[in-house]
Formats: structure tokens, sequence, C-alpha cells
């Protein structure tokens, strides 16, 4: 019999653990490949953020020296009824396309994942809209959506509907965009493409052996799985959304009525066509709050619905 | 590409539209992506991508300026006016930011030919720059103290950047010149470039608004010509019963209807029935919604109700410029939209007076003006290029012979009413401003801009049928009011 010594606790080195050599080449190599976009943040951007924070604090036209006004500029955001209408529709915008384009995008993915033959030309042909510029998409969808020949108008027409006048009515214009922003969903589709096929066969055997059929299986596997790639492109897409400014700047640069007054183009108005510079930084600066604020919010929800493989949920 | 696309394309090409300028024309014209690519790539080839020009004083074989309409010896009297201002002892180099279309940046560019042979140590560096870009360029210069020499400068933001301190005041100039006779210019001309007590710049132009009308469209229906009988009754008549056809071939009577976001409404639409759109000249109060303006807003409104004026919709159907391409019978522009509607209309037109209302005869009447910036290195050689180019001979060159017309010097109209360019009804032109026709009395205090984007969206209601004019005016008023509240200070 042998006395079995205990094995010593080791106490772990203090300080940054020590890395391997490939490890440092791989550290080396994560900071080369960053550079680029480190270069260029810092030349083009950084001033740029940092100094429209100060112009936030003043009262310039761009035209003479700035002068400061204190925080007059956010409290004048308070009673500018043109802010809540153009925060009002980025969120309508964002929600609207970011919802959609979630439903979309991952059901063409679910599709795509099939195996059958000739997949690739479909997944092809899919995402190529995705590749198509901003402003050929626009011309290409001021046709789809013209009220006396466009394509939808034409298609509900067999069935003895007048539709309207898509981008030139007021309650019409935002719905038409946000229909418009699914001709970008082969962008994230790929994302989930990619999602599906690194889910485990392994999960989706063992349920089918307990008995799963195809929609349980997509209940209780696919969708848990695909959790965090969901809330990827929900927040990557909500933040894109409620910036989004060319598309609508082109086809209907906010109008009618005001009614596709995106936040981004207000901020290019107040600075571009009326240079009140010192206002236009502090929308920008509040945009930037209030997408912290609802990026915050989506990941204290994702607690409740998204899951991690390998953490243990409370 | 079709053939009226190419036609299309040419005309883009002349005119130096921008890229986005032709994106907004293909998608109201409803162009496919094809045509459009090939537009846009036809644009690619304008002035609009190479904005600085500079004439060859030498004449080289690659010449800009023999590719224009107008003859470059064609309207120069040679009576060039001897200043008081020393030439540059050495060369140096003048840069001047224009915004013209592309048919007259060619006339532009063989003034400055011209005048670097009369001035051979002066070069001048023509920018041209494409209209709906050209404040955010030159303000971005400003912000950076790199403003050119001379800089174009149009009434309705003159006020604004007179009192940011951009330019210099050009009396000291103009008291050593003594054959410069500020009494030449029109009254009109000067009122937007005046503060405190100095002149600021030196407009080329004050020109009223004019009813340009088609006349093959007028011989087809049978109907007489507009002449100074025709009061705004007849105006809406015949433009109802010019109205014909459907979809991309409609034909419309009218180019377009008043709307409160529009800083030359009033005198053409609400001046006429006796009613105002903000106080004049101070623009401290809005009359927008006194009942005579209701009244005013819903008579014109009928045209919109007979489909006479192109709806959002039918914009997006009809080749545009519409009255261009044949598809409007009658519009109303200034004087400065001969040279474009010259060179690209294919169809015989002229233009009459703006018609006479039950309580005024009135129009708009609005120009523009150059002057030097803080910014000018050589503000000395400046001064030598702009009282050539504003003189007499310099108006009568580039505004009078060409047919653009309304020069802002009396002296130089005789010209332009001779010119083979001008319209025969060039007469019409310099009647309205002589009589009074003409009036300056247009929103150009630096609250306009956001009095005019305050009530767009509001009047779009109105045009999507969703609500009465007498509300929407209402409307305007309450979010025009406290907008020029800064105007009772």
């Amino acid at each position: 019999m042998t006395n079995a010594q205990p094995t010593p606790i080791t106490t772990p080195p203090k300080g940054k653990p020590k890395i391997g050599g490939m490890a440092r080449k791989e550290e080396r190599s994560f900071y080369l490949f960053i550079l680029p976009w480190i270069i260029g943040f810092l030349l083009f951007d950084a001033g740029a953020i940092i100094a429209s924070f100060g112009i936030s604090f003043t009262n310039w036209s761009a035209l003479s020296a700035p002068a400061y006004v204190g925080t007059l500029n956010y409290s004048r955001l308070i009673a500018d009824q043109v802010f809540y209408k153009a925060m009002g529709n980025s969120l309508y915008y964002g929600l609207g396309s970011v919802g959609l384009g979630t439903i979309v995008s991952f059901l063409l993915a679910l599709l795509l994942n099939q195996n059958v033959w000739g997949m690739s030309l479909f997944r092809t042909i899919f995402y190529l809209p995705s590749v198509v510029s901003g402003i050929a998409v626009a011309i290409l969808w001021i046709m789809i959506l013209h009220q006396d020949f466009g394509l939808i108008n034409s298609f509900l027409a067999w069935f003895g509907i007048k539709g309207p006048g898509w981008l030139v009515q007021p309650q019409w214009a935002m719905p038409s965009l946000i229909l418009m922003s699914l001709w970008s969903a082969g962008g994230s589709m790929v994302i989930y493409l990619a999602g599906l096929q690194s889910v485990p066969t392994h999960l989706y055997e063992a349920a089918e052996i307990d008995g799963a059929d195809t929609f349980q299986k997509f209940w209780t596997v696919t969708v848990p799985m695909m959790s965090p790639v969901i809330l990827y492109n929900l927040i990557v897409g909500f933040i894109a959304s409620i910036q989004g400014f060319v598309t609508v700047y082109v086809m209907t640069n906010g109008g009618p009525a005001n009614a596709t007054l995106v936040y981004g183009l207000y901020i290019y108005r107040t600075a571009f066509i009326n240079f009140q510079m010192g206002y236009a930084s502090a929308l920008a600066w509040v945009l930037l709050v209030v997408i912290i604020l609802i990026t915050v919010v989506q990941f204290i929800v994702a607690r409740y619905w998204v899951y991690y493989e390998g953490d243990l949920k409370s | 590409m079709g053939k009226h696309e190419e036609e299309l394309a040419r005309e883009l090409q002349r005119r130096g539209m921008s890229r986005r300028d032709v994106l907004r024309i293909g998608l109201r014209m409803g162009l496919g992506a094809a045509s459009m690519g090939m537009l846009l790539a036809a644009c690619g080839k304008t002035a609009s991508t190479e904005p600085t020009k500079q004439a060859d004083a030498g004449g080289a074989a690659a010449d800009p300026t023999s590719e224009s309409i107008f003859d470059i010896t064609a309207g120069d009297t040679g009576a060039w006016p001897k200043s008081a201002i020393a030439e540059p002892g050495d060369k140096i180099e003048i840069s001047v930011g224009h915004t013209w279309d592309a048919v007259f940046f060619e006339r532009q560019l063989q003034f400055d030919k011209l005048f670097m042979q009369r001035h051979p140590n002066i070069t001048v560096k023509a920018e041209n720059t494409p209209w709906g870009e050209y404040r955010q360029k030159y303000t971005a210069a400003a912000a950076g103290n790199a403003m050119p020499d001379i800089l174009y400068t149009q009434f309705s933001w003159a006020q604004e950047t007179i009192r940011s301190g951009l330019y210099i005041a050009l009396d000291d100039y103009i008291a050593k010149e003594k054959d410069f006779n500020l009494a030449d210019f029109t009254k009109p001309s000067l009122v937007s470039y005046q503060y405190d007590g100095k002149l600021w710049g030196i407009p080329y132009d004050e020109g009223p608004g004019n009813l340009y009308y088609n006349k093959d469209l007028f011989d087809a229906a049978g109907e007489a010509y507009p002449d100074d009988s025709w009061d705004l009754e007849k105006l809406k008549a015949v433009a109802i019963k010019l109205t014909k056809g459907e979809g991309p071939n409609k034909i419309f009577g009218l180019g377009e209807l008043p709307s409160p976001g529009d800083s030359l409404m009033a005198p053409n639409y609400l001046f006429p029935f006796g009613a105002q759109y903000l106080s004049e000249p101070k623009e401290d109060e809005c009359l927008i919604n006194k009942p005579e303006a209701v009244t005013a807003m819903e008579w014109w409104e009928e045209l919109r109700t007979k489909g006479a004026i192109p709806s959002p919709a039918d914009l997006q159907n009809v080749a545009w410029p519409a009255f261009q391409f044949g598809k409007i019978a009658m519009t109303l522009q200034g004087s400065w939209a001969t040279p474009p509607i010259q060179a690209g209309s294919k169809f015989k037109w002229d233009i009459a007076k703006w018609p006479k209302g039950p309580k005024a005869h009135t129009t708009f009447s609005a120009g523009s003006a150059y002057m030097i910036t803080r910014d000018s290195k050589h503000t000395d050689a400046a001064w030598l290029y702009m009282n050539e180019y504003l003189s007499t001979a310099g108006q009568t060159y580039m505004w009078a012979s060409t047919g653009r017309g309304s020069p802002s010097r009396l002296s130089a109209w005789p010209a332009y009413l001779g010119s083979k360019f001008a319209p025969a009804g060039a007469k019409n032109v310099e009647e309205a401003m002589s009589t009074g026709i003409g009036t300056h009395d247009i929103l150009d205090q630096p609250t306009g801009p956001r009095v005019t984007q305050a009530a767009g969206p509001i009047w779009d209601l109105v045009v999507a049928g969703q609500k009465s004019v007498k509300d929407a005016l209402n409307d305007v008023f309450a979010a025009v009011d406290p907008i020029i509240a800064e105007n009772r200070k």
C-alpha cells in the first residue's frame, strides 16, 4: 500500500500568461491585419469624431468662427419636432427592415441549406442582389414600385386591386423602403448559411432518436444553435438601418411630407443645407447614444434567448 | 440605348450635370437600369467630373472654347473699361468659382481666353461646379480658408455669407473707377448684396420670371399665343385646354404650381391676388394663412385637380426637364433658362410676360452676383477681372449677346434685345423689369431656407390630396412663425 500524496496545488503565475511562439505569430498577424483599418481610422475618422463632439457645443455655420453655446444644441432637440419625426422614421425603418430581413434571410438560408443538385448556383443567384450597387437597386425599385406601370401594382391589378402610389403617398413611402430593403437579404443569408452548416449533425441525430419531427428539430436544435448568429445579424443590421441614408436620399429625399426623413438625412440637411454644424453634430452624438442604448438592450434581452454552446444557462 | 436616351445623354453632357442630377432625372423618367448606366457613364465625361478648366489663351488645337454654340468674337464690342488699378508686374493666377450649365461654361471659357489675351500677366482658372453641389463645396472651402479669389453668389445666400465675413467690400475699388457708374445697375439687382452701408458683390443679372411656352403645342390646339391681354384666368383656362393624353405621352398645360416650399412663390402666385407669404422685406410676419392667401392657393390648386400639371407620379413618367422634352405647354422660368432651352428644345418656343392677376401684375425678380473673397491673395487682379466681366462690355459679351438675358446693367439691355439667341419675345423680359412687374420681394433673408424646408413637407400633404389648402396653410404658419421670430429682433 502506498501512501498517495495529494497533488500539490500550484498557484497560477501572476500577470500575463506566457504564450508560445505560434501564438505570438498569430498575435502579430492579428495586429498586421487590423493595422490598415486602425491607420485609416486614426487618419480620417478619429479626429473628425472628436472634433464633432466639440462642435456640438458651438453655433457654427462653417462660414465664420464657431461660438460656444454650451448645451444649447442638446436642449434645442427637445423642442424640435422634426428631430422626433426623423428618429421615429429611423426606428420604424430599422425595426421593419431588420425584422422582415431577419425572417426572410433566415428562411432563405434554410432553403439553401438543402442537399440538392445545383445548390451552389441557387446560392449565387440569391446572394447576387447584395453586391449590386445601391444606385442601380434604387432605379430598379423605382420601376417595381411605380404607381402606374410598376411590377407590384401590375400584379395587384390581376386581382382587381388598385395598388397605391408606393413612393408618392406619405403612408406608403416607408413601407416601400422597408420592402425594398429585402433586396439585400442575401448578405445576412450567407452568414446564416455558414451558421447552419456548423450546427453539429449529431444534435439532429439525437433529436431524431428522441422522436422529434422536422419542426421540433428546427425549434429545439436549429434555432438555439443559430441564436448567436441571429443576435449578431440583429445588432449589425439595426445599426446599419438606423444610419441609413443613400437609398432614401436617392429615392425620396425624405419625402413626401417627411414620411421617409430618416435621421441620417436630417443630419445631412442640418449640416450641409442649413449649415448648422453645431446642431448637426449634436444630432449625430444623440444618434450614437441611442444606438448604444438599443445595442445594450439587445444584449440584455439576449441573455434570455441566445444560447452559446458550452455556456451553462442559469 | 434607345434614340431617346442617346439624345438625353448628349443633352446632359452639354449641361455638365453631375451624376446625382442625372440620377434624379433618370428616376423621374423611369429609365431602365441599362439606360441609366449609359447616362451615368456619359455624364462622367462632363465638366462636373473635371470642374476646373482653363481657357487656352494661346488658341491651341484642343481648344475647349471651340465647342461652344457661340462664336468667340461675337458680342465682343471692344469697349472694355480702363481701370485705375495697375496690372500685376509678375505673372499671377486668379481662380473663379462658377456654377454654369455646360452650354454657358463654354462661353465663360471664351471670355476668360479673351481676358487673358488682354491681361497677359493674369491667368484665370475657372472652376465650374454643378449647382446642387456648389454651396457645400465652397462652404467647406470657406471653413478651410481656401476659397477662390472670386466667387459666384446667389441672392438667396448672399446676406448670410456677407454677414459671415466671406467677402471684401468693393466700395473702395468702385470709387477709384471713374467709368464704373453704379447708377447703371437696375435697383432690384443690388438689393441682395448691400449690407452695413457697403456693397459686397457686383450683380451680373436680375431678371423676372417669364412664361415660356411651346408654340408647337399651341399651334396643334389652335390656341393663340400668350400676350399682354392675358390674365391668370386665361392662363388657367388655356392650361386646362392644352392638357391632353395619358401616361408617358401626356401633355401638361402648365409645368408647376405654387408651393410654400419655394422661396420665389409669392410674386407670381400670391401678390396678383392681394395676398402675401411673409411680410417683405423684413420677413418678420407670416401671412400665408390669411383669407386672401388661402383663396389664392385654392384657386391655383384647381389646376392640380384638373390634371393640368404633373403629379408626383406623373413626374416618374415624363421626361424631365419636361418643357425641353415637349411635355409641358407653359412653364414659369427666369430668363437664365434660355440657353439650355435654346440648345435642347426641338420645337418652336417663345416667352411672354407672366399674366396679370385680379389685384396686381407681378412676377418674381431674382439674380446673382460675383464677389471677391476674403481668401483672395490677388484682390487687385480679381478686381481687374470683375471690372471687365461685369462692365457693360462684359455683360454684353456674356449675358446679352448670348440671349441669356436680364443683365444687371441697363446699358447692356439693348444688346440682349438685339441678340440672335434671344427669344422673339425678349422685349417682354425688358418690359417686366422696366415697368415694375418684376419684384425682388422674395424670401432672401437668412431664414429663407429653413422656412421653405419647414413648409415644403406640409404642402406635400396637399399635393397628395390628404390635407385641405386651408389646414395646410395654418400648419405652415405654425411651423414658419417660430423660424422668422429671429427677424423680429
